[in-house]
């Protein structure tokens, strides 16, 4: 590694800060100057980003940089600085590239709005405060950045205030954040006053083996916090109501890049700082005589991923808005994150890690679509749409490529992950013997499923059925929004058929960095730093899967087996398929030939997507009415279950820890 | 290029589209006729379903205007090679195509695959009675998804409580404890889990007391109710073959173990004994039961079948 790369991080934030700064001055009077500044930052930072994927992910080599060369002296870590390991990167990458596709997007998405500037502003800003937060080597500074985030993301959600409910959906979205902040900030003073340091590879030093109950009450501020960022149960009523009325643009950083950060804090927390997920197998395999012995953490997280996912995918079942559908289904799959990331092995973090890759790629991609569908007619009510297939025949392709991603259907991304998620939950219950696990296993499998329903619902309603009259004049989005969708739809395809490469080149080594403490601490602090504390060094483990899936292999023989049907269906018949009414789709219907048996002539009768699965609902109609009347929307209640959160996790933690 | 030669064969021939289809067809021929003489009636001949699909195949492909073309045309395609997949990887017996790559979730999952495209090409119809069929068949993929599930884990489980895993996924890990241990349906705690999978085995292929998604009496075929022509007739072609691939699952999952050495001789067994499957789960219903309505579908899936599942699971996680 160069010298000169040590800089490329906070660079790579700067210039995210400073775009945000000369668009405000000067994209007030030119529109193509400010696209330029925003497109120039965005592209510099991923530029930045990538050229350090090498040495970092590739070699294994971490980057600290102390600002002003503020080195630690004495032991003691005062100063300001970014730790970039393979963990922070790859949360990194996740971040740069999905801010590109956003702001390629706003380009053309964003045309009929005004006041752009601030919406270059507020997102150039928004973009540099994730950036820093992952690649933060403080905590303070996380809490800075989580701040900024928080405040750019609610405007943003406002941005488009004459929206029905814009300005209520930030309003939630607002108190509610402020709470997880403070949440966060509590976590921080606390630490601070026992450990009088705030730097991330110190603490990790210092914190394991420090046994009092104001870092584990600490623990439990933190944890809610940063789950609240993420918008883990019960905190996600406010995604919904934030990515209803959100442009589709910033819809995409909310559940693609904002739910990572936390998600990011949550592994730093819990692997390198407090090292209490418990990351030896030797342990774990050890528990098999007695169940009970595992980590308490770990069931904790655990849990909540689990109740989360659950919950989350069963709300979208009653959603009629198609952004507030996809908001749910971005909390659940964030779910099946965190509950992997809780089972602590290494094959658990790696399927975590993999999944919120592709949760940003596969969710990413629904927004944008959605966002589409919402640029072309105007509307996001699934109960009024339909159709639209033959009108935008581009977008129909990317929906159902996203769609089919995030059900888990082979050959996408989100079976790769999945797959491995199913793989981490019954394995550990194999090794642990415990039949908690099990039930995790059962639950994300029927969470997929039922994923897979809801997705079939909005196909349904939206691009499928018949054309709503009023409808009938929609247009293919341009090109240029389409562009980033393809970008997205192409890395579902890519990082599901070669899952083995980026287990490879992204996801082991991200696992060992988070992992490894011990090189995080020496990395910062000198080598040898953690071995004073004790800190036992990292044993890298390797991942047995207990299935077997050849995404390549299967592809080859779906597409051999799809050849010869089609050889043998040519062969068998003449099969021209005309289609009788392609032709005269201009003339009035003959009632004769219309799309219905009896003849009669066709009404625009779309089947309600809310009732469309209506014998399943039937039967948890009361589990439907509950949690309708728990999901009020009254945001004092939403403020009254965060507070609730923090008081389960602080009275958890203080009996189990 | 022998390689690619052998490949061809697979697909093509064994245990691919030729032996599945014609083992499907007989499968779905012998069904209709048992029933009929359950019903005593005398049955349409052993052939007849191939008849239909030869018939179907001459016929003119109608495609209504609300339809989105390619995928009203891809989707039974799609299925089709989806399932004959499925069937690429279920060993039949002791001799499997690509079993060191078989897994019970991708089977799971490439079985929904096979819905999923019925499902998008019922929705590409654009007809409102294709709609309610696809949001039936949608219920009853959810119901027979988590006493499936439960089944699955059950068997993981079972055959690999010895490895140091503690569970397995793959297929022929499961076939070859079934080899050294006994099969499956012998071990007296997976015998609910065998009946719950024997549950499973109609409501997935969709057969008559389960076939809330295609009822022609309420809602015309549901999600075939626009298709004419070779696609409807590949749709029917996918249902017969998927009969044989449920029971030759099912055999894997329970009965494997029980080779004889050859394998044109163990795929006569698997036959044999699907043959049977058939009669029990199928036929019998089939004969005695009137439909059952969409939400008792779900009600009865999710307590009694799934309840089934769920004993055996927690019995072999107590080691018994």
């Amino acid at each position: 590694m160069y010298d000169f790369m040590y800089h490329f991080p906070v660079l790579a934030i700067m210039v995210l800060f400073l775009g945000a700064f000369i668009a405000s001055l000067v994209g007030r009077r030119n529109a193509v100057i400010r696209n330029a500044v925003v497109l120039i930052a965005m592209v510099t930072s991923l530029v930045l980003i990538l050229s350090l994927v090498k040495p970092i992910l590739l070699e294994g080599q971490t980057i600290t940089y102390w600002l002003s060369n503020w080195e630690p002296v004495g032991d003691w870590a005062i100063g300001i600085s970014l730790e970039v390991d393979a963990l922070s990167l790859f949360f990194a990458l996740i971040v740069v590239v999905a801010v590109f596709v956003s702001g390629v997007y706003s380009f053309f998405y964003m045309d009929r709005d005004d006041s752009l500037v601030n919406y270059y502003t507020l997102f150039s800003m928004l973009s540099g405060s994730v950036l820093g937060l992952v690649l933060s080597g403080d905590l303070f500074n996380m809490f800075v950045m989580i701040e900024i985030m928080t405040f750019t993301a609610v405007a943003l959600t406002a941005f488009r205030n004459t929206y029905e409910g814009a300005l209520e959906g930030a309003f939630k979205y607002l108190v509610v954040g402020s709470l997880g902040s403070t949440s966060v900030l509590i976590g921080i003073a606390l630490i601070y006053s026992q450990m009088h340091t705030l730097n991330l590879a110190q603490l990790a030093a210092m914190l394991p083996g420090y046994d009092s109950p104001v870092t584990i009450i600490a623990f439990a501020f933190l944890f809610v916090g940063f789950g609240s960022k993420a918008f883990l149960f019960p905190f996600h009523p406010l995604a919904a109501d934030a990515h209803a009325v959100a442009p589709a643009s910033i819809s995409l950083m909310i559940s693609g890049v904002l739910t990572k950060c936390g998600v990011y804090g949550i592994i730093r927390l819990a692997y390198t700082v407090y090292q209490n997920v418990d990351v030896n197998v030797m342990n774990a395999l050890k528990s098999v005589c007695n169940p009970m012995n595992a980590n308490f953490v770990q069931y904790f997280i655990t849990g909540v991923g689990v109740v989360t996912m659950f919950i989350c995918v069963t709300m979208a079942f009653n959603q009629h808005n198609f952004k507030r559908l996809l908001a749910f289904h971005s909390i659940s799959q964030v779910g099946y994150v965190i509950t992997v990331i809780g089972l602590g092995s290494a094959l658990g973090l790696s399927a975590g890690l993999f999944h919120a890759m592709n949760h940003t790629i596969f969710k990413g991609l629904l927004f944008l679509t959605a966002g589409a569908v919402q640029h072309a007619t105007g509307s996001l009510d699934l109960d009024e749409l339909g159709g639209l297939s033959k009108k935008m025949p581009g977008t129909c392709a990317l929906f159902l490529i996203g769609a089919a991603s995030i059900s888990g259907l082979p050959p996408f991304n989100g079976f790769a992950s999945k797959w491995m998620i199913y793989q981490a939950a019954f394995q550990k219950a194999g090794e642990t013997g415990n039949f908690f696990f099990v039930v995790v296993c059962v639950a994300a499998l029927i969470t997929s499923v039922l994923t897979l329903a809801s997705f079939i619902k909005v196909a349904q309603s939206v691009f499928f059925g018949q054309l709503n009259p009023k409808f009938a004049k929609t247009r293919e989005v341009s090109l240029g929004m389409r562009i980033p969708m393809w970008i997205l739809a192409i890395l579902c395809v890519v990082t599901g058929l070669f899952p083995d490469k980026v287990q490879q080149w992204l996801l082991a080594p991200a696992t060992s960095a988070a992992m490894n403490a011990a090189g995080y601490i020496d990395a910062a602090m000198g080598q040898g730093y953690a071995a004073s504390f004790s800190i036992p060094s990292f044993q890298p483990q390797s991942i047995f899967l207990s299935g077997a899936w050849q995404p390549v292999m299967w592809l080859l023989l779906l597409v051999s087996v799809t050849l010869a049907v089609c050889i043998v269906a040519l062969l068998g018949s003449d099969d021209k398929a005309p289609a009788i009414s392609e032709t005269n789709t201009d003339t009035p219907a003959d009632p004769k030939y219309e799309s219905f048996f009896s003849g009669e002539a066709s009404v625009y009768s779309q089947v309600g997507g809310s009732d469309l699965f209506w014998g399943f609902k039937h039967n948890w109609r009361h589990y439907f009415s509950f949690m309708h009347n728990w999901h009020s929307g009254v945001v004092n209640d939403y403020t009254l279950y965060g507070a609730a959160a923090i008081a389960v996790a602080l009275v958890l933690c203080v009996i189990f820890l | 290029m022998t390689n690619l030669l052998w490949t061809m064969f697979h697909v093509l021939v064994f245990p691919g589209v030729l032996f599945c289809v014609v083992i499907g067809v007989l499968l779905a021929g012998l069904d209709r006729k048992l029933v009929a003489r359950m019903q005593n009636r005398v049955g349409p001949p052993l052939l007849q379903p191939w008849y239909d699909f030869l018939k179907c195949c001459g016929k003119e492909t109608i495609i209504p205007r609300h339809a989105r073309r390619s995928l009203f045309l891809a989707a039974p395609v799609l299925g089709f090679a989806a399932l004959i997949t499925v069937a690429l990887f279920v060993p039949v017996l002791s001799c499997s195509t690509y079993s060191t790559s078989a897994d019970l979730v991708v089977i799971l999952y490439l079985l929904t695959v096979v819905g999923v495209s019925m499902i998008v090409g019922a929705a590409a119809s654009g007809s409102p009675f294709a709609g309610v069929g696809l949001s039936r068949e949608m219920v009853a993929m959810i119901s027979y998804e988590l006493p499936f599930v439960l089944v699955i884990l059950a068997v993981g489980r079972m055959a690999g409580a010895t490895t140091p895993l503690g569970v397995t996924f793959s297929l022929q890990a499961i076939v070859d404890w079934q080899a050294a241990n006994g099969s499956m349906l012998f071990h007296w705690s997976m015998i609910p889990a065998a009946l719950a999978m024997l549950f499973v085995i109609p409501c997935e292929i969709g057969m008559h007391p389960f076939d809330i998604a295609e009822a022609e009496t309420e809602i015309c075929e549901g999600t075939l109710a626009e298709y004419s022509g070779p696609p409807a007739g590949l749709f029917r072609l996918t249902h017969c073959v998927k009969m044989y691939i449920m029971c030759a699952l099912f055999c894997a999952m329970f009965l494997g173990g029980i080779s004889t050495g050859y394998a044109a001789l163990d795929a006569l067994v698997v036959v044999v004994l699907s043959v049977v499957i058939t009669f029990v789960t199928m036929s019998v219903p089939h004969a005695v039961c009137a439909r059952f309505k969409v939400e008792q579908v779900f009600k009865f899936y999710w307590t009694v079948v799934a309840g089934l599942a769920l004993i055996s699971l927690i019995l072999v996680w107590l080691g018994l």
